[in-house]
């Protein structure tokens, strides 16, 4: 199959959670002329008379396979409790876990705003380097006001949507292409306004809007949880939320049911795209400054949060509070092995393994899921 | 018969897709020498008769398997079957272009140097010339494939499939891969096929072309729901029709109560002219609100797209639709226009077209009414919890729990949730495309039953199905389209004098259905 038939059937081989179904998994039915395709019922009509109102066993059932990972969190962070009680059990471990990803976050949920839809975006994390960079090239060697480079950061970054959005929706070009290319355009642009030299700003206004402590916590933490709460709001409770949900379920039966499908797509590569320049201000602001080639080491942490996520509290589908919970479980793990002793390679060991784990444990818990 | 004679023989093979059974008890006898036909329906199980026989899905236990008389291992292996002499050729033949006709034909058993393991390019050729030659095919073993005519290439594919039979043995399987041709380059591959049955090799043919069946065949076996509705009858004591006949009929079904007819015959409210798309052209009816229009025709000559183009969702060439809410140009209103106008669409594929599979009933109930129903910041949800249950009772729909994801249910309650989703809006106009597919008897009832009810309500539905018995039940009238009449409305609307006449419009001029 070439590339350019894969993009006419988009919706067999985008990068949605459900894409990770082999088409074998599930016997494809007793239709096969390819009319009739039908998925295996699983529950035909056992519960025929059953009453409408769920019993109290599948209520547990269901609650217990939808937090499940909160509970591994627990367990995990237990055993390093009981390793070393000291320095793990403390106020600056908390801090530390949740004071620290802010910026990643944000780049989480960029990536999210693309996988709702069953879109892949891999150029969020350049775009992050190219907002980060922006901002203190513009105000350190050309002096300008930090309001103003913000704003042009942020201009900046929806360009680099919008360019995604008319490749990809506009023109049909395959998804993985374009932002493989423009990851690496986009990371090509950053250098070369930093001349390849790391600049970083010292504006203490600037930076106590992301570090100010409320509650022992930085602002920041407060930015990035209103940020999913906001998301998970838009997606379940409103019409568009609701259409973006089909959109990634099923491309064609939201077309059918007359939702603009395209421009909900072209939406969400602008609005990942400036999610992650807004990760790219954070950035600046909690540490300064950004070397832009650093990118990329944010793209799979932030890729292994987003598929952890689906795990999590609508198991089976992309959405922001498991995200948002898949961040914080994999800092807590990476901080406790920090903390152990181990340093360097562990994170990127952690962050790997925790990946292919998380998607594992999506597929499985959604395999025996049955109601939403 | 005697099973040393078979080439292959299969007994009482089942096969279940979790709670359904799309295989029930079949038996196929292949004998030496013959060409054996297998008809049936889309979604009949010749497919999934196919995919066992070659050993992509496992057959249930207690399935019995020969292949020249000799018991073949469940589930099947493939190297061992191929290697007792069973070939399979798919309908895209599975050519190379940029490939030689001696590589097409020896792939998957080059024969190579001793030393080198390197292919033997000269012991290839003579043995894609020895095949050929067995075959009767005269083609040049270094011709580009890309260069063959259509019959050339469908040697080629049977070539390939016959290159390690001994003569006079062995057995292909040829799935609708001479659908692409027709006229003088089906009787030259039809030939061929003789010659290498009348050794006493055998050949299984799947076509949905009755002609050819009836042409070629020396048996023929029908499928029909996943049963056998003919086993290995001769083709001589069967005609078109016949076959037909019973690869869509057979169970009769209690007619569905049809209300007394509409009392006054009501002004058209729906008027389609000149209804034009890829296949179809210049359609033109009318039908009232509270009357329920039955469509059909000869599969594969287009009828099937008119549900696409009446509702939006195919762009149609030309045509108009006039409804109570104004005339549209249906070459310009895409499916928001449709739905503004109240034409709404229930497609055939539930799982490609018409629902969220991994998202809930209640999800995919309300999703057509969140942005007339909720407010723009906020869809609530009680109307959504509503609407579910609403349908449910309806419809009875089981399970009843509205948080049950689609993927769960059975495929007929998949469709009475597609359903319900549609006439959850209140359309005027309902346009259905095999409603009731893959659903078993039951729901069947429910969902003409839903259709009956949404007429006397006062709706317009137009049902466009193959369905002969569905028509007959269900629709007040039906229209029978044909490339040479247009679409014509029938007079006897019982299922056989539909199948009569669908297969009367078209058998004349080259009869092939595809």
């Amino acid at each position: 199959m070439t590339l350019s038939e894969q993009s006419n059937h988009a919706q067999e081989w985008e990068f949605t959670v459900n894409g990770f179904d082999s088409p074998v998994q599930e016997p494809d039915l007793p239709g096969i002329d390819g009319t009739t395709a039908e998925q295996a019922p699983v529950a035909d009509d056992p519960t025929g008379g059953r009453s409408p109102a769920p019993t109290l066993r599948d209520r547990v059932t269901s609650i217990g396979s939808r937090y499940a990972l909160i509970g591994v969190w627990l367990v995990m962070a237990g055993i390093y409790g009981a390793i070393m009680p000291d320095k793990f059990l403390s106020v600056s471990t908390v801090q530390a876990i949740f004071g620290s990803q802010s910026a990643l976050l944000f780049l989480a949920v960029a990536a999210l705003c693309t996988f709702v839809v069953g879109e892949f975006d891999l150029s969020f994390a350049s775009v992050m380097g190219l907002s980060a960079t922006i901002v203190p090239v513009l105000t350190t060697l050309h002096h300008m006001n930090i309001a103003a480079a913000c704003a042009i950061a942020l201009l900046a970054s929806l360009g680099c949507g919008l360019v995604n959005a008319f490749f990809i929706v506009k023109l049909g070009v395959p998804s993985l292409v374009v932002t493989l290319g423009t990851a690496s355009l986009y990371l090509g642009l950053a250098e070369l306004i930093s001349s390849s030299t790391i600049v970083s700003v010292s504006d203490q206004t600037f930076s106590n809007l992301a570090l100010h402590n409320v509650l022992g916590l930085p602002l920041s933490f407060y930015f990035g949880l209103a940020l999913c709460i906001g998301f998970a709001y838009v997606l379940t409770w409103t019409p568009l939320g609701r259409h973006i949900v089909f959109v990634g379920a099923n491309r064609e039966v939201a077309r059918l049911a007359g939702i603009s499908v395209d421009r909900i797509r072209a939406g969400s590569y602008v609005a990942a795209s400036l999610v992650a320049g807004m990760a790219g201000l954070l950035l600046v602001a909690t540490v300064g400054g950004f070397d832009p080639t650093a990118s990329s080491s944010y793209l799979l942490p932030a890729l292994a949060a987003v598929f952890l996520g689906t795990a999590i509290v609508l198991p089976g589908q992309f959405n922001p509070m498991g995200t948002l919970l898949g961040i914080y479980f994999l800092e807590t793990g990476i901080l406790g092995l920090q903390l152990l002793g181990y340093t360097g390679w562990v994170q990127d060991a952690f962050y790997g393994a925790g990946l292919v784990v998380a998607v594992t444990v999506a597929s499985v818990v959604r395999n025996r899921t049955q109601r939403a | 018969m005697a099973s040393t004679d078979a080439r292959l023989e299969v007994r009482s093979l089942d096969k279940t897709f979790g709670s359904v059974r799309v295989l029930a008890n079949v038996e196929l006898s292949v004998l030496a020498g013959e060409i054996h036909g297998l008809a049936g329906q889309n979604g009949s199980g010749k497919s999934t008769l196919i995919k066992i026989l070659t050993g992509l899905y496992t057959p249930d236990s207690g399935a019995e398997y020969r292949v020249n008389g000799e018991r073949v291992r469940l589930p099947v292996r493939w190297p061992e079957v191929r290697a007792a002499g069973v070939a399979v050729v798919h309908q895209d033949l599975g050519l190379l272009d940029q490939l030689t006709v001696a590589e097409n034909i020896c792939v998957g058993g080059f024969p190579t140097t001793r030393v080198m393991g390197r292919i033997d390019r000269a012991e290839r050729d003579r043995l894609t010339a020895r095949t050929l030659d067995r075959l009767g095919v005269a083609l040049e073993p270094n011709r580009l494939v890309a260069s063959l005519s259509a019959p050339e290439r469908a040697e080629v594919a049977i070539a390939r499939a016959m290159r390690d039979h001994t003569e006079g043995a062995g057995l292909v399987i040829l799935d609708e891969s001479t659908r692409a041709l027709s006229g003088d380059d089906l009787s030259r591959v039809h030939a061929m096929l003789r010659r290498i049955t009348d050794d006493g090799s055998a050949a299984v043919m799947i076509s949905h072309n009755l002609t050819e069946l009836m042409s070629v065949t020396n048996r023929i076996s029908i499928l029909r729901d996943g049963q056998l509705a003919a086993s290995g009858m001769r083709t001589a004591d069967l005609s078109e029709e016949e076959i037909a006949r019973r690869m869509l009929g057979g169970a009769v079904m209690q007619t569905v109560t049809r209300a007394s007819k509409p009392p006054v015959p009501k002004a058209p409210t729906v008027t389609v002219n000149g209804l034009t798309g890829k296949q179809v052209k210049d359609v033109a009816f009318s039908l009232a609100g509270g009357e329920i229009l039955g469509i059909t025709g000869l599969p594969g000559n287009g009828y099937e797209e008119l549900p696409y183009l009446l509702t939006g969702a195919q762009r149609a060439a030309g045509g108009t639709i006039r409804t109570p809410a104004g005339s549209m140009d249906l070459t310009k209103a895409g499916v928001v226009g449709c739905l503004r106008a109240g034409i709404v669409l229930v497609p055939e594929r539930r799982d490609r077209d018409g629902l969220a599979f991994d998202l809930s009933m209640r999800d995919n109930i309300s999703l057509p009414g969140l942005r007339k129903r909720g407010h723009r910041w906020f869809v609530g949800r009680t109307w959504q919890r509503q609407d579910a249950e609403a349908a449910v009772g309806d419809l009875g729909i089981r399970p009843r729990t509205p948080s049950t994801l689609v993927k769960q249910l059975s495929g007929g309650n998949q469709q009475k949730v597609l359903l319900a989703k549609w006439l959850a809006v209140g359309p005027t106009v309902l346009v259905l495309h095999e409603p009731t597919q893959a659903v078993d008897v039951g729901a069947r009832q429910d969902i003409l039953r839903a259709l009956r009810r949404a007429a006397d309500n006062g709706m317009a539905v137009i049902l466009v199905s193959s369905e002969t018995e569905d028509l007959s039940a269900a629709c007040d009238r039906v229209l029978i389209y044909s490339a040479a009449a247009g679409a014509v409305e029938t007079s006897d609307t019982t299922p056989d004098g539909l199948i009569d006449q669908i297969y009367a419009v078209e058998l004349q001029p080259s009869g092939s259905p595809s």
